[in-house]
This record gives C-alpha cells, sequence and structure tokens, in this order.
C-alpha cells in the first residue's frame, strides 16, 4: 500500500509524463484486444472524438489555472450550435448563423465571468446556473427538436483534409496557439499568477478582475466554437447537445495535470488528458462493452484524476 | 551546561534545589539532517522546572527544528532526550502532549468557523449526560482560560473567524494552556500582539512558571527576551553558540551570537535633498477607519508610518495602493492627482508595495523565484502581448547581486528559500516595476536580524538614489532605524508627526495611545 502510494505520488510529480504514460498503456492495450483498434480509420476517429473535448478544454484548463471552473460549457455548446442553426436556417446566411454561434459562447462566458467578477458569486455556483439556464433557452428556441444544420460547419465537424478530420487539425492549430499565450504572453503568466495567489497578485499589480473576466469569455468562446464544430458532424443541431460534456471537459483537464487549487497545468497534459477520454470511449465500443459500464467509467476517471492531484500535494491541506 | 540564577524570582525554586534533580528535559546530542544537509549538530540541552528560557536565532538556525523533535514532531537521527532522568522518545505530536509538551506554533491553526470555546476544546469538548457536547461547561472552562492569558475581554461564544490575529493568537495560547503542559513551547507568540496584550501574555508565563512549567520563548523581539527569560540561548547554523543570563549581557551582544554582524538598528544620518513633494494627502477618509488625513511626503524621504494594531497603518497604504477606494479628499503624486480603482493602476501610476503578511499577500508559492519577481514589470517590459523572459532573467539577475539574494538559481520555487530571501525577492518584485513611490508594510516581519539589517540597507540605498519610501511598522525601533520622519496614527486619525530630531520611543508611543 505504502509503495503503492508513493509510486503514485512520482506519477504525479511528471504528470504529462503519467497521462501519457496511461495513453500508452491503454492504447497498447486495445492494439492487441481488438484487431480493428490501429486501423487508421478507427484512430482518426478517436482524433476527431478527441478534438471537441479538447478544443472546449483549452478554454476550461485557463479558468482551471486562474482558479475557477466553468461548469456551463456542455449546455453552451448546445446553446451556441442552436442558436447558429436558427439563425442560419432564418436568414439563409451562413456568415450570420456561424457568427452568431461564437457570439453566443462569448457571450455565455461573459455572464459567467461577470456574475463571478461583479457579483462575487462563486464560480461552482454561477456557471451551475448559466448550465440550467443555457440549456433552458436551447430548448425554449427549439421546442425540443433538432434543427438541421450544415454547411462550412459540417465541413469542420465531418470533413477531412489528406484523410485527417478536419477538427483534429483544428484542435491542433488551437493547442498550440493556446499554449504559446498560456506560457509566452503576459496575460498567460498573469493568469498562472492569479491561480497561484489572487490576493498577492493583485496586490503586484495584476488586474484580478480583468483577468477573470477574460478565461470565462475566452471559455466560452472555445465552448461555443465546440457546439459548432459538434452539430457540423452531426448535420444537425439538437437542443440537448453537449449535454454531460463538462464531465468529459473538466476530467481532461485534470488528467493533464492542471491542479484544481490553481496556479499549475499545461497545455500539452490537457491535450494528452483529452485523447485518453476519447481513447476509453473507443475501448467501450470496440470491446462491445455496455454503454453504462462506460458511464460508470467516467466517473471512475474524474476521481482518479482529481485524486492524484491530492496525493500529490500530500498532506498541505491537513 | 550553564546553570540558570533566578535569584530575583522568589516563587521559583531556587538554583541548588533545581540541580539537585535532574533536569524536566534533558537533550543530549541531538543531529537533524534533511536530505543531506545538516540542521542540527550535536545540540545539548537542559530545560528545568520552572524556568522560561529564550530562544534566539535567525531563520533557518534550527530553532524549529530542534522544537519539533522535543515535541515529536520530529525524529532526531541522532541523541538522547530524558524526561526527569527517564529516557523518552516521542513518535508523534499527540504522543508529545499526552507526556505534557505543548507546541504553540508561529502560524495560527484556529479553525475560523467554530466559536471560540469550540476551538479550545477541540478534541476534547465535554458532553452533557445526554452524550451533546456541553457549551456551558466549554463556556465557563474557556472564560477562565481566557482571562489566564490576559484575554478576558473575548467572549467564547464569538465565531474565532471575527477575531483579529492577535487575539487568535492568545487563542492558541490559552488552548495550550489548558493542557496544563509541563513543557511549553511558545514558537514567536507576540508577533500579532498589541503591547497591552504582550503584558496579559507575560503575566500568563510568569504564573505557569510559578506552577512549575519549564517554558521556552522563542522571538525575534529581543527585549521581550530579555525581560521574560531567566536563560536566553542562542542558536546559530544547527549549534548553540551561547547561553547568557539577561541580567549579564545587552542587545548588541545578543546580535553578535545570532549573526556576527554589528549592531542594526542605529540609525545613518541622511539628509533630504530638494522640497519636491513626492506625496501628498488632503482630508484623505475611506468610510471605515481613517478620517481627515493630511500628510506631505518628499521626494527621497523615509516616511515612517506607525500606529497600535487597529490604527489605520494598513488601511492608509490600501489606500494609496488603490486596493479600497478612498471616500473624500484628494490624493496626488508628482501633483497628479490619483484616483485609483485597482492596484493595478496603482503599479502603472508608479505606486509599488510590499505587503504584510508575506505567505498570504507576498508570494506566489508554486512559482519560481523568477516568477515571483517579474510578476510586477510583465507588462512593463513586454514586447506587444509577449512577456520578455529573457529579459526578466538578466533582471532578476541583477537584483540578485543588489539585494543579497542567497538562492541556487531563478528557477527553483520561492517556497524553498528562508523567509528573509522570501522577502527579498518581494523586494526585487516591487523595484522591478521601477516605483516612484514604494510602499512597505510591516517589510521585516518574521524575517531574521541578518536578512533585516540587509533590507534596512536597501531601503535607505534606493532612498539616496531618489525613490520615496513610506513605512509602515509596528516596531518603534524599525522606525527609529530607518525613517527620516514618523506620521503616528491613532483610531484612524492622525496623531501627528514627528520630525527626526524629535522622534523618542516615548514620544511615538504616547502619541500613538492618544485618545480622540
Amino acid at each position: 500500500m505504502q509503495a503503492g502510494l508513493t509510486f503514485v505520488r512520482g506519477l504525479g510529480r511528471h504528470r504529462e509524463a503519467s497521462v501519457f504514460a496511461m495513453l500508452a498503456a491503454v492504447a497498447i492495450y486495445l492494439s492487441f484486444a481488438s484487431d480493428y483498434f490501429l486501423e487508421p480509420r478507427n484512430l482518426l476517429n478517436v482524433g476527431r472524438q478527441a478534438s471537441v473535448v479538447a478544443i472546449v478544454a483549452l478554454g476550461q484548463a485557463l479558468v482551471i489555472i486562474a482558479r475557477g471552473i466553468d461548469l456551463s460549457v456542455g449546455s453552451v455548446i448546445g446553446l451556441s450550435a442552436v442558436v447558429a442553426a436558427v439563425l442560419m436556417r432564418d436568414t439563409g446566411s451562413e456568415a450570420i448563423g456561424l457568427t452568431a454561434g461564437l457570439l453566443t459562447g462569448l457571450a455565455c462566458g461573459l455572464v459567467n465571468g461577470v456574475l463571478y467578477t461583479r457579483f462575487r458569486i462563486n464560480p461552482f455556483i454561477a456557471t451551475l446556473g448559466t448550465l440550467s439556464i443555457a440549456r433552458g433557452i436551447a430548448l425554449l428556441m427549439t421546442g425540443g427538436i433538432p434543427v438541421p444544420f450544415g454547411g462550412f460547419a459540417e465541413f469542420v465537424g465531418a470533413g477531412r483534409i489528406f484523410d485527417i478530420p478536419v477538427s483534429f487539425l483544428l484542435m491542433i492549430v488551437l493547442a498550440v496557439v493556446v499554449h504559446l499565450f498560456a506560457s509566452r504572453t503576459v496575460i498567460g503568466r498573469e493568469i498562472y499568477a492569479i491561480g497561484d495567489n489572487p490576493k498577492a497578485s493583485r496586490l503586484a499589480g495584476v488586474n484580478l478582475r480583468a483577468i477573470r473576466l477574460f478565461v470565462f469569455a475566452f471559455c466560452g468562446l472555445l465552448a461555443g466554437l465546440g457546439g459548432l464544430i459538434l452539430a457540423g458532424n452531426l448535420a444537425s443541431a439538437d437542443p440537448n447537445l453537449g449535454m454531460g460534456y463538462e464531465l468529459d471537459v473538466i476530467a481532461a483537464v485534470i488528467l493533464g495535470g492542471t491542479a484544481l487549487s490553481g496556479g499549475r497545468g499545461s497545455i500539452l497534459g490537457v491535450v494528452i488528458g483529452a485523447l485518453l477520454m476519447a481513447l476509453l470511449n473507443n475501448a467501450f465500443v470496440l470491446l462491445g462493452i455496455s454503454a453504462y459500464w462506460q458511464v460508470v467509467t467516467k466517473g471512475l476517471v474524474i476521481i482518479f484524476a482529481v485524486g492524484l492531484d491530492g496525493l500529490q500535494r500530500g498532506g498541505d491541506d491537513d | 551546561m550553564m546553570q540558570s540564577d533566578r535569584m530575583n524570582e522568589a516563587a521559583a525554586p531556587d538554583a541548588a534545589a533545581a540541580s539537585a534533580q535532574p533536569p524536566l528535559i534533558r537533550a543530549r546530542g541531538i543531529a537533524k539532517s534533511f536530505s543531506g544537509n545538516a540542521v542540527l549538530h550535536s545540540v545539548d540541552l537542559d530545560l528545568h522546572a520552572g524556568e522560561v528560557v529564550g530562544l534566539l536565532g535567525e531563520n533557518g538556525a534550527g530553532k524549529s527544528t530542534l522544537m519539533h523533535i522535543l515535541s515529536g514532531g520530529l525524529q532526531p537521527d541522532m541523541g538522547t532526550i530524558e524526561m526527569e532522568g527517564e529516557p523518552v522518545r516521542f513518535g508523534s505530536v499527540a504522543e508529545g502532549i499526552a507526556a505534557g509538551v505543548s507546541f504553540v506554533h508561529q502560524e495560527l491553526s484556529v479553525i475560523g468557523a467554530l466559536s471560540v470555546a469550540e476551538n479550545l476544546h477541540l478534541g476534547r469538548m465535554a458532553k452533557t449526560g445526554a452524550g451533546l457536547v456541553d457549551f456551558r461547561l466549554m463556556q465557563e472552562a474557556s472564560r477562565a482560560l481566557l482571562e489566564r492569558v490576559g484575554a478576558g475581554h473575548i467572549d467564547p461564544r464569538q465565531e474565532a473567524g471575527l477575531l483579529r490575529a492577535g487575539e487568535q493568537q492568545l487563542i492558541e495560547i490559552a488552548k495550550a494552556a489548558g493542557r496544563k503542559p509541563r513543557l511549553l513551547i511558545l514558537d514567536e507568540p507576540t508577533s500579532s500582539l498589541t503591547p497591552h496584550e504582550v503584558g496579559g501574555f507575560f503575566s500568563y508565563v510568569r504564573e505557569a512558571r510559578a506552577a512549575g512549567a519549564a517554558i521556552i520563548f522563542i522571538t525575534h523581539r529581543l527585549e521581550e527576551a530579555m525581560s521574560l527569560c531567566d536563560r536566553v540561548v542562542v542558536l546559530r547554523n544547527g549549534a548553540i553558540v551561547s547561553e547568557r543570563r539577561p541580567a549579564e549581557t545587552n542587545r548588541q551582544q545578543l546580535i553578535a551570537d545570532m549573526t556576527g554582524k554589528p549592531a542594526i538598528y542605529e540609525h545613518r544620518p541622511r539628509s533630504v535633498r530638494g522640497g519636491e513633494i513626492a506625496l501628498s494627502l488632503r482630508g484623505v477618509s475611506d468610510d471605515r477607519l481613517l478620517e481627515g488625513i493630511d500628510l506631505d511626503i518628499r521626494k527621497g524621504e523615509i516616511f515612517g508610518m506607525f500606529g497600535l494594531v487597529g490604527a489605520g497603518r494598513t488601511e492608509l497604504l490600501d489606500l494609496i495602493h488603490g486596493v479600497h477606494r478612498h471616500k473624500a479628499g484628494t490624493m496626488t503624486l508628482f501633483g497628479k492627482e490619483l484616483s485609483l480603482r485597482d492596484p493595478s493602476q496603482a503599479v502603472r501610476a508608479g505606486i509599488a508595495l510590499v505587503p504584510e503578511g508575506r505567505k498570504t499577500a507576498g508570494i506566489l508559492p508554486q512559482h519560481s523565484v523568477r516568477d515571483n519577481a517579474a510578476i510586477s514589470s510583465l507588462r512593463r517590459f513586454a514586447r506587444g502581448v509577449f512577456s520578455d523572459r529573457a529579459g526578466d532573467a538578466g533582471r532578476v539577475e541583477r537584483h540578485r547581486h543588489s539585494l543579497g539574494i542567497r538562492m541556487a538559481s531563478d528557477r527553483q520555487a520561492i517556497s524553498t528559500l528562508s523567509g528573509g530571501n522570501q522577502q527579498k525577492v518581494i523586494f526585487a518584485r516591487a523595484l522591478m516595476a521601477d516605483p516612484r513611490l514604494l510602499l512597505l508594510d510591516e517589510p521585516t516581519h518574521g524575517v531574521d536580524v541578518g536578512a533585516k539589517s540587509d533590507l534596512y540597507e536597501i531601503v535607505t540605498r534606493e532612498a539616496d538614489k531618489g525613490l520615496t519610501v513610506i513605512v509602515a511598522s509596528s516596531e518603534v525601533p524599525e522606525i527609529l532605524a530607518l525613517c527620516d520622519r514618523v506620521a503616528i496614527l491613532s483610531k484612524g486619525r492622525l496623531a501627528g508627526v514627528l520630525e527626526r530630531a524629535e522622534m523618542t520611543e516615548d514620544r511615538i508611543l504616547t502619541m500613538a495611545f492618544k485618545e480622540h
């Protein structure tokens, strides 16, 4: 037991390496357990499935590094897709629809940020509220019936360039951009600082409110983008789209080594975390295990990931 | 080991009787290393029932490690501990407590959401016949305990989190007192107490001594050690370098024991050239405490701000730094009116702060030394949206030299540095922002004498270069050592400003106690 704990703590010190090791372990197991796993078609499919979770997780990671949390991303995915599809249908303009979808995500993020920074509502509660409100609006706008969706979004969601899913390529580009942003820009470094010690950062001259507002707005924007990709993939904007996605997204962030307590985390880890989540989903399909077990496993993975975080910090809280 | 001499204390057993019996605690050859670094080398220490021993030393001298070993929190690598002649080995803090050793840590561990009475009885709450918590009994017991440590004014039913830091400190001491310890270890118990509270606390210590307890008193305040202790032990680099009786020593000698450096509280005469006003306050008020503050501070001046706890020192610095908004009056910095809504605006206007409370308000604990130092000046040196990481390295390196920061690399986590070095990094952070006005709130709180002397030198040097500095401090010797003038606050108002020639400890304290 003691040795086991030490091992887990050791893993904790190199979280990117540890999540990568888990990814490799699952992949190696699947390559033996299933003939189909290593087929390029399947691997590319895993990449596509990972991409939406990863893109939204990029925003969520910045929120969590800044010591916040955004539970509303799943609903924002749904609402953005619905707004885009409805406007596209009613105006006949693809540009208006897509822009409105992205702006919906941004607006939801800004609302979360304002609730936190101006009204001082704990982000857990504030985003739990917007989770419900955004989903409700999506259902009201559509009467609960999916709206057909297509065009450019369908290309991004379902298309391929040289056989590689467009959404996967987009995810790689965004991950590189967000990585550079987080590690090289002033705002990026201030995000880490406020997550580490908000009071000290404020007194050192970091504009706490502005940075907090920024990370929530950015997370909302990426959730909106995720909604467009997901609906594009299905060629349909279902008002229930993205339900439960917050769990996958937060799991990917935490698995990737981001500390829930803020101030620490890497973008590379988040991408690997999202790939691992997608790989686990794939495993259930390939091995023919009941989808209900998949739901249970997701919960176990999130508890495991947060447990790793707790063990790494050892007895700091006690 | 030198026997202590307690001739002046009628209540204590006399020295001859003490030497006849084995001491309460006899530690021999205590050694401890952490990952290859020897922190204690073969320390011998005797503690007798009915004596107060002062333990002095710079941060990192090994005081805490030695105390953790005596109280069971750490196991020595070598050496033995005897209690009244019997060898003992405390495997845990709980075993230490059971044997009568209580350790009051410097960090507060009061649970804010519980009442004072519940805090005092944590882990041993009284129960009624029905098995419920007996609040009435606990409150009565709490009142008696609080009375003993000089905190009789605290209501046991009050929520502990609402109390000031000093009052919480007294609760910690009362908690230890409730265990009727035979050896009581107090780690900087007075750092957040008002002079009045210190008096009450001292009488408790004397009472516990008279009742036969041995007390170890760790402090950075030499006056307190001299007035309270029967014997003063100085630890340096993991070894005991001197044991002296207060009557036979003085500050200079003790500081020399601790550091090997000359006295630090001597004011270096300096003159402020030119009459340019850097900061001017007119009728400044907040809506809570401060009222009608008028001040003019000259460029290049080191301006002290003294006041008792609750007088409004920190509140005034908060207004000048934009943490809170002033509600009335005007503030001007070099002729330009300040209207600050956030510290970020203050930093942009050239006002930097070294805040009180290094751990809570100063360091970014998970960040490296370099990132900690650079955080205030990221925007100043940014190239477009990108921060100048390479340039940060050079700037930190320069400040490492000019401030004498001891570290292996600027990539190491700041939490691995000693308190004094951490504070120097916070100074570097403020200086890298290139301020025109530097605000220091309790700048040497909890740093050792060596680092203190370095920090005084740094402040004086920067002021000589033309930087205007405001030093808020609760330590009169610090004000006397550093400042060209001092403003004294009392209950949110300005009680007066003293020129260098008028500054004496007596006058400063008298003004601070002035009622309106």
